[in-house]
């Protein structure tokens, strides 16, 4: 085998990319070395003979007060120590010179020396640094210190980008090793997120969401491939998107098999723990924040397409060959040339004709499109504005907290077609009865309104290779893929309309009368129990139940080129060709009729999910003679989720005649016939039980040992008790260095831990048929009379299917050097998935044949780190700087499953034994045929040829690209501030990964299409195949050439090596300057406790990006339906409490 | 004390009541699947015991039936690429629609389909209820592999059958990933067919079904056991089943009126009915998935004028013109109106779909010839003829007695005094024009290893010799997995 030149530029490529890195570090620990100070001189207690007496005090939180509960107090003499109570209050034996050491999770310890005070009061303060937090998994709230996993906890605070209001797209280049794709920027579209890359190959490899200790369920499963698909449904795609960002306390991202332990076989893909704000004790805190947010209107500067001129003088060549006729009024679509074609004819109505047919007349028709230069972006989106106001009341007593939180978001569309509003609540209260009993309490709600352009799902259709969406409307999509020679309004000021689907058809006049409305209300009601038997033994219980109902209602009304398309029937050409015309298949020589002759369409789809949670927990802590530090959890667990699916088609709804429906019976029956249900209602029942214990031991604060176990039982691969439970299970160690005695001659290494997991975790593969799976349907008969109810037999029952798993091994080292100026986490991981479901060819004899099985295996590994450093540290001004790196790289290692050549060749791209989850293949281009331009493949058998067949299996021609997934991917955030004003610089990086350019040529263009400039360099005689790939255009010559052997040489060329661009880029995704009063200030103002304000530029620059891209956006998928880009935004946000 | 006491009490209350309690609480489906729990629910999943694919275009395009008529486009590579495998008799490289390995899945999924009710029957507790259900499995079972045998194995030889390789003659579902099978041989198959079919008919009952033109009906059955027996070439039985599955024996009525009806409707509506329920000629119909109306009007390898002019002008022995319609949708692609498409789409307005044909599996046609034959082959020739001529008589332009057959225009035709050897070649002469475009001829030839010889349009020439090898279609080579062999090239 031959390395091919695309390879040649991948190992390039590679370098390039990681030698900035690498300079960056050196830079780093460059700084950091020079402004290394020395050390403060460390002081032993002392020691003498007074009694000891018993002495009392509290235990508070430095930043806002409140008492600490549970803090541990430790006489460092005796080595006797206590816990403080609800209250903050201790009790404990000392004598003056004693030393008492405070601790808490997530603070920074304390060591006083005591002198003889009655009572001490201690306030504890949040640690900095990475190694003085807590570790929230969900299950537990971990010390970082004894954390034997690898996780990245992030505060809301630090990771907020002003103006973006979905939680998970605020993760990317946060964390290292979490990739983050905006494939769409639409509200309520998921990015698409990986933890350290795939680890099944047809799963969903999506990361568990949880929210407060309850796992998120989806409203419905959109799996990580479906997310760029801009269908309705992406629109519930996101799970955190009922969320209120401002309630967020912290994000943890748990990444290996330690840390994701206790979720054991639902965390295959990693877990995203998300823990809000919880109320504390004082007097009420009112915080208010405002976003006002302007999204910007896209321009053609950054495209790559014709104006109107240009866009003419090829539809002129394309006249003068042919093509473009009068019998394009015979066309289901038309532009400009229809639009003159028809303007020549006989008029009717008004006794003349509209054109003459001269030269000079039908040249003035034309000029005046070729001047129009019409700019569809401007008309079709808007500078909006989205407003985002979001309130919060804290506080409560010792015994009562609560916390109060609404918000309400408003946009009012970046494209005339959508608007969003949002509203949250968030309440919550805890109780504390006495020194045993806390209860608490949780009520959270969202409710969505949103309007998005009317569509359907799209369908993929192998034949043409394409994907194929009807009635498409998206504002984005229309403004890339139309002609700017079209106009909107005609020379009188009226909506002028072309032809689509045989009907009138003007885009502002669709986005009118054709819409979805979306509306999703999501309740949940979470209440918690603590019981503290005594200071080593707790219960703990959490229950949540969810409710969620969302509609969908497609508006389609009778103004709609939609509804009308189904009443087109002016001459005998359209009855011929029109397809959503009826044709009785009992006269199949009888005219088609038309079906719709009143009205529109009201199409409902309702999604609803109703989920219990219910978790029961022991937890025992003890320490034993200060050295032995030991916990255990016993828990168990049971999760309900019942999901429902239900759409119908609403036939000939009128909606300007009082919303009476007007149906036709045929309409029904021509539905019937084609075998198609008009209204459609499926259910889901997830049952999942489990039982974990898991086992914590530290020896002297410096070997720790953590071993978790878990059994989980699940319904969803079938009722068949064979499959339903299984055991995962992950140990790990962790080494404190730095309490090591040697290490006291390194006074400038702050911590130094060094960590190593392994362990099993697993997910639920995509089959069910543990048991046999049958399902109801109706047979694919011509009569309606002959058509019965069928049962099919979809999956035989596979005795031996079980979950897929995944094994993964994690090392981490954490530092923190120079008085935790230069704090750092490094880890080294590698995970081998087994089991993994795969669709195989089997004999067939079993019925079944091909089967989906447990059969493929994956490996991956990856290295990340995580850079934080204060570079500059004054009096007045600082810089502090993150960077976030992550690598991964997977590897399918047995798959045998067979894709199709179009599998492999989307923009998605596929999976083959050998090559990474999702890689990019193309077809190979063999140059443009001398002779007419047309371009010229390697087919699936070998040959030159113009048509490749898509739907072969054969695969071996294809040329492997690299993988749509980055493999490199993260984030470098800087902190510049002077005084109380602060700038941030975030930019995000990914690299390493291939993109399909935009399908741009087709095998017929009509006079609607807009083409890229690329067109100007096309193929234009013979000989012009030496210096240009860029095809000839379709005319009548090249249709009459490839159309009669069924190939498709310009669908092919849109999968070919030469339509395909490097992923990676550089962006600068945000900067915000902050300036924040000063205390002395908000002291004289008296009314603020805190004031900032915030102005921010988001998505403004992207840095580098492959110039074959032209304009498209390297993270979006231009999917149509509901799908849009990220966009740039400008932010102001203003931030109170009093 | 207390502490103990409670942790216990928690324990105990874990332990009793969720482990137990979980598995049921499990046990509950994941989604709104079928479970076949009622006799209804056991018969719509036989609603999908019929292989759902088209045998027809793959043994038709093999025989002699078909020439090159040197252009043409069935409307996708793939199709393109079955077609001319086919006429080449090479082992087909397409592998979807219409292929040998669509057909062979499509079987085995029958297959299974009868398997599970089978298994669900046996499972239940009022079996009596099922008594119809569990006849209908066992005839489609047999049907399956009949064809299965029949199309992948040699063809039945009573010398040879217990030697000669079968096809995994299957009886219970497959429940693992890869499970072995045995061909066993042709003599074990029949005798399992033999055995299912003869189980399953007594206990048919037409009542039980909602569309009985798309199940085993009796007289579907009997015509079933009559193509058995034929091929067995036993044919005291072919006879006695033969005649059963013609209510009161009456042909004529049953025969389709291609000199009557069919002559005085369009061409394009005579397509349409071919296959429809209410034909009485169809004794058993079949929904399958199928782009056999592509190929038939547009493939390069099809019916060309010459064999137009062979099989479908003159009407051999007695003379007359056949009645059978015929035209083109493409120049020089001549078509019989007998197959036409059912285009369901992805999308209700999709412009891509799926195709379906409807395919009569049992004619009555089919049965009259088999019994014919038999009467042939046991000296009763007057029984012969007087079917014969009841077929005639709905076949023939302006038919009228004297276009009758008799001894004397038999010996004329073919130069023989052998009436019996007469016959059966009258038979298979009339069964080669009628059967066109429903494939089986192909089963003739094999029946009397004719040999098969394709002209190309450039004058090469193919032949398929009586012992040729390629005459076994060749068996996925994925069955390699489930240890079974292909059949050797």
């Amino acid at each position: 085998m031959l390395l091919s030149p695309s390879d040649y530029r991948k190992i390039c490529a590679k370098n390039i990319v990681w030698l900035p890195f690498f300079l960056l570090f050196i830079v780093f620990i460059f700084i950091f070395s020079n402004s290394y100070a020395s050390p403060d001189k460390f002081q032993a207690p002392v020691q003498d003979t007074i009694p000891a007496k018993r002495i009392t005090g509290r235990v508070f939180n430095l930043e806002d007060s409140t008492p600490l509960t549970g803090a541990s107090v430790v006489n460092l003499r005796t080595g006797r120590g206590t816990t403080t109570s609800s209250t903050g209050i201790f009790f404990i034996e000392a004598k003056p010179g004693d030393s008492i050491r405070f601790s808490f999770a997530g603070k920074v310890a304390q060591t006083l020396a005591y002198t003889g005070e009655a009572s001490l009061s201690v306030e504890l303060s949040r640690s900095e640094g990475l190694l003085g937090g807590v570790v929230i998994t969900g299950f537990q709230n971990l010390d970082k210190k004894k954390f034997t996993g690898a996780a990245t906890s992030l505060k809301a605070d630090d990771i907020k980008i002003p103006g973006v209001v979905d939680v998970s797209k605020m993760l990317e280049g946060r964390a290292a090793g979490v990739s983050v794709q905006n494939v769409s920027g639409t509200f309520g579209a998921a990015p698409k997120v990986h933890v350290r890359g795939a680890t099944s190959i047809n799963g969903e490899n999506k990361p568990l969401w949880v929210v407060d200790g309850v796992v998120l369920e989806d409203i419905i499963n959109i799996s990580n491939d479906q997310l760029s698909s801009g269908d309705p449904t992406t629109l519930l795609g996101s799970s955190v998107a009922g969320l209120n960002s401002n309630d967020i306390e912290t994000i943890d991202i748990l990444k290996d098999a330690s840390a994701t332990a206790l979720y054991g076989a639902r965390a295959m893909n990693g877990v995203v723990v998300i823990t809000t704000k919880k109320g504390r004790s004082g007097k009420p805190v009112v915080s208010f924040t405002a976003n006002f947010t302007s999204q910007l209107k896209p321009t053609y500067n950054y495209y790559n397409i014709m104006n109107s001129a240009q866009q003419m003088s090829v539809l002129g060549e394309l006249e003068r060959k042919g093509y473009l006729n009068y019998n394009v009024l015979d066309r289901p679509d038309y532009g400009v040339y229809g639009q003159m074609y028809k303007a020549l004819d006989y008029s009717t109505t008004t006794g003349t004709f509209s054109l003459q047919n001269t030269p000079e007349a039908r040249k003035n028709f034309l000029l005046r499109y070729a001047e129009a230069n019409t700019d569809w972006f401007d008309l079709l989106f808007n500078n909006s504005l989205i407003q985002e106001y979001s309130l919060s009341v804290s506080g409560g007593t010792d015994k009562s907290q609560s916390f109060f939180s609404t918000s309400f978001y408003h946009d009012n569309g970046w494209t005339i077609a959508d608007k969003v509003n949002r509203y949250t609540l968030n309440f919550r209260n805890n109780y504390t009865f006495n020194d045993k009993l806390s209860v608490g309490f949780m009520t959270v709600g969202s409710v969505r309104q949103q309007r998005a352009p009317g569509t359907v799902s799209r369908t993929s259709d192998p034949v043409f290779g394409q994907f194929y969406r009807e009635f498409d409307i998206n504002p984005f999509s229309y403004a890339l893929n139309t002609n700017r020679a079209l106009t909107a309004y005609d020379s009188t000021g009226n909506l002028e309309y072309f032809r689509r689907n045989f009907a009138p058809f003007n885009i502002i006049n669709e986005l009118a009368n054709n819409y979805i409305d979306l509306n999703v209300i999501d309740l949940k009601l979470q209440g918690e129990l603590n019981y503290r038997f005594n200071k080593h033994l707790r219960f703990e219980f959490i229950g949540a139940l969810r409710y969620v109902k969302s509609s969908m209602e497609h508006q389609i009304t009778e103004n709609s080129n939609q509804a009308n398309a189904y009443r087109a029937n002016d001459n005998a050409t359209m009855n011929q060709n029109n397809k959503y015309l009826y044709r009785d298949p009992d006269h199949p020589d009888d005219p088609a009729v038309v079906v719709l002759p009143y009205g529109g369409f009201y199409n409902r789809t309702e999604n609803s999910l109703v989920n219990f949670d219910v978790r029961n927990s022991l937890s025992y802590t003890n320490n034993f003679a200060d050295k032995h530090d030991v916990s255990f959890l016993l828990g168990q667990q049971v999760k309900y989720a019942d999901r429902q699916n239900f759409s119908n088609t609403g036939y000939g709804y009128q909606y300007d005649n009082g919303g009476v429906p007007f149906i036709d019976y045929r309409i029904l029956k021509q539905t019937i016939e084609a075998n198609f249900p008009y209204y459609d209602m499926t259910k889901f029942y997830d049952r999942f039980a489990a039982f974990y214990f898991n086992a914590q031991y530290t020896y002297d604060r410096k070997y720790n040992l953590y071993g978790t176990v878990r059994y989980d039982g699940s319904n969803v691969l079938g009722a068949s008790s064979k499959a339903r439970w299984l055991p995962t299970w992950s140990f790990g160690g962790a080494w404190n260095i730095d309490q090591e005695k040697f290490m006291e001659k390194f006074p400038q290494i702050d911590y130094l831990k060094l960590r190593a997991s392994y362990g099993i975790t697993a997910s639920l593969g995509p089959a069910t048929n543990a048991d046999v799976v049958l399902k109801s349907s109706t047979s694919n008969r011509p009569y309606a009379d002959e058509r019965e109810s069928v049962i099919n037999l979809i999956n035989l029952a596979n005795d031996d299917l079980t979950w897929e798993k995944n094994y993964q091994a994690n090392v981490g080292i954490d530092f923190g050097l120079f008085k935790n100026r230069l704090s750092a986490s490094v880890d080294v991981y590698s995970r081998r998935s087994f089991d993994l479901i795969s669709r195989i060819k089997t004999s067939g004899i079993g019925g079944e044949a091909y089967k989906v099985a447990n059969y493929a295996d994956m490996k991956s590994h990856g290295i990340e780190f995580l850079l934080n450093g204060q570079i500059l540290k004054q009096k007045n001004y600082g810089w502090r700087a993150t960077l976030t790196f992550g690598y991964n790289e997977t590897k399918i290692t047995n798959a045998q499953n067979v894709p199709l050549i179009f599998d492999l060749v989307k923009p998605e791209g596929g999976n083959r034994e050998g090559y990474p989850v999702n890689s990019l293949f193309s077809i190979r281009f063999n140059g443009l045929e001398h002779n007419t331009g047309i371009p010229q493949f390697i087919d699936e058998n070998g040959n030159v040829s113009k048509g490749v067949f898509l739907q072969d299996d054969k695969i071996d021609y294809l040329v492997y690209e690299g993988p749509v997934d980055p493999p490199f991917t993260g984030g470098f955030s800087n902190t510049f501030n002077y005084k109380n004003l602060s700038l941030n610089v975030f930019i995000t990086y990914q690299a390493g990964n291939k993109i399909r350019l935009y399908p741009a040529f087709r095998s017929a263009y009509v006079d609607l299409d807009a083409m890229p400039k690329e067109f100007l360099d096309r193929w234009e005689m013979p000989g012009d195949e030496k210096i240009t790939n860029i095809p000839a255009i379709s005319d009548s010559y090249y249709s009459y050439v490839t159309g009669a052997n069924g190939s498709y040489p310009y669908n092919n060329y849109n999968y070919s090596t030469v339509r395909v661009a490097d992923g990676s880029f550089v962006r600068l995704k945000t900067v915000s300057v902050t300036y924040q009063f000063s205390n002395e200030a908000l002291t004289r103002m008296k009314v603020f406790k805190n004031f900032s304000i915030t102005a921010a530029l988001a998505n403004f620059w992207l840095i580098y990006a492959d110039k074959k891209l032209e304009g498209q956006d390297p993270e979006f998928f231009n999917a149509g339906g509901v799908a849009q880009p990220i966009q740039k935004q400008v932010t102001l946000s203003l931030k109170v409490s009093l | 004390m207390n502490t103990k006491r409670i942790y216990g009490l928690v324990f105990l209350v874990a332990g009793l009541a969720f482990l137990p309690s979980c598995n049921k609480y499990l046990e509950k489906e994941p989604d709104n699947r079928a479970s076949l729990n009622t006799p209804q629910k056991v018969s719509q999943l036989l609603a999908t015991a019929y292989p759902g694919a088209n045998y027809v275009p793959m043994i038709e395009t093999y025989s002699d039936n078909v020439g090159d008529i040197g252009s043409g486009d069935a409307g996708s590579a793939d199709l393109n690429t079955l077609n001319a495998d086919l006429f080449f008799f090479k082992d087909s490289r397409a592998i979807n629609e219409d292929s040998p390995e669509f057909y062979w899945f499509a079987c085995y999924h029958a297959i299974a389909a009868c398997n599970e009710a089978l298994s669900a029957i046996s499972e239940a507790s009022n079996q009596d209820e099922y008594a119809s259900q569990k006849a209908e499995a066992l005839v489609a079972r047999a049907y399956a592999h009949f064809m299965l045998v029949n199309v992948f194995a040699k063809f039945y030889d009573p010398a040879t059958a217990s030697t000669d390789p079968g096809i995994p003659y299957v009886t219970e579902p497959e429940r693992n990933f890869i499970k072995q099978y045995s061909r066993g041989t042709v003599a074990s198959v029949y005798d399992m067919i033999e055995k299912d079919l003869l189980e399953g008919l007594p206990f048919l009952n037409d009542k039980s079904y909602s569309v009985p033109k798309y199940h085993f009906t009796k007289a579907a059955a009997y015509a079933f056991a009559s193509r058995f027996y034929l091929y067995k070439k036993d044919y005291n039985k072919v006879i006695q089943y033969g005649l059963q599955a013609v209510p009161n024996n009456d042909f004529l009525s049953n025969l389709r009126p291609w000199n009557t009806v069919y002559s005085s409707i369009g061409l394009n509506e005579i397509a349409p009915r071919y296959a429809k329920a209410t034909e009485n000629a169809n004794l058993l119909l079949c929904e399958t998935a199928s782009y056999w109306f592509r190929t038939v009007i547009a493939a390069r390898y099809a019916v060309t004028p010459a064999v137009r002019d062979e099989l479908l002008r003159d009407v051999p022995v007695v003379g007359g013109q056949w009645a059978f319609a015929t035209g083109f949708y493409v120049e020089n692609h001549i078509i019989v109106p007998k197959v036409n498409e059912y285009f369901v789409r992805v999308s209700v307005n999709a412009d891509i779909g799926n195709g379906f044909v409807m395919v009569p599996l049992f004619t009555v046609e089919e049965v009259l010839f088999n019994v014919a034959e038999a009467y042939s082959y046991l000296g009763q020739s007057n029984e012969a003829m007087a079917l014969l001529n009841t077929y005639l008589s709905t076949r023939i332009v302006s038919y009228n007695s004297s276009y009758n057959l008799t001894a004397a225009k038999i010996s004329a035709f073919y130069g023989t005094s052998d009436i019996q050897q007469g016959l059966i070649k009258t038979i298979l002469d009339y069964r080669h024009s009628e059967f066109i475009h429903e494939g089986l001829r192909w089963f003739d030839i094999l029946r009397y290893k004719i040999p098969v010889v394709h002209t190309t349009s450039g004058g090469e020439i193919n032949t398929l010799s009586a012992d040729d090898p390629r005459r076994l279609f060749q068996i996925p080579a994925t069955a390699k997995q489930s240890g079974v062999e292909q059949n050797p090239r």
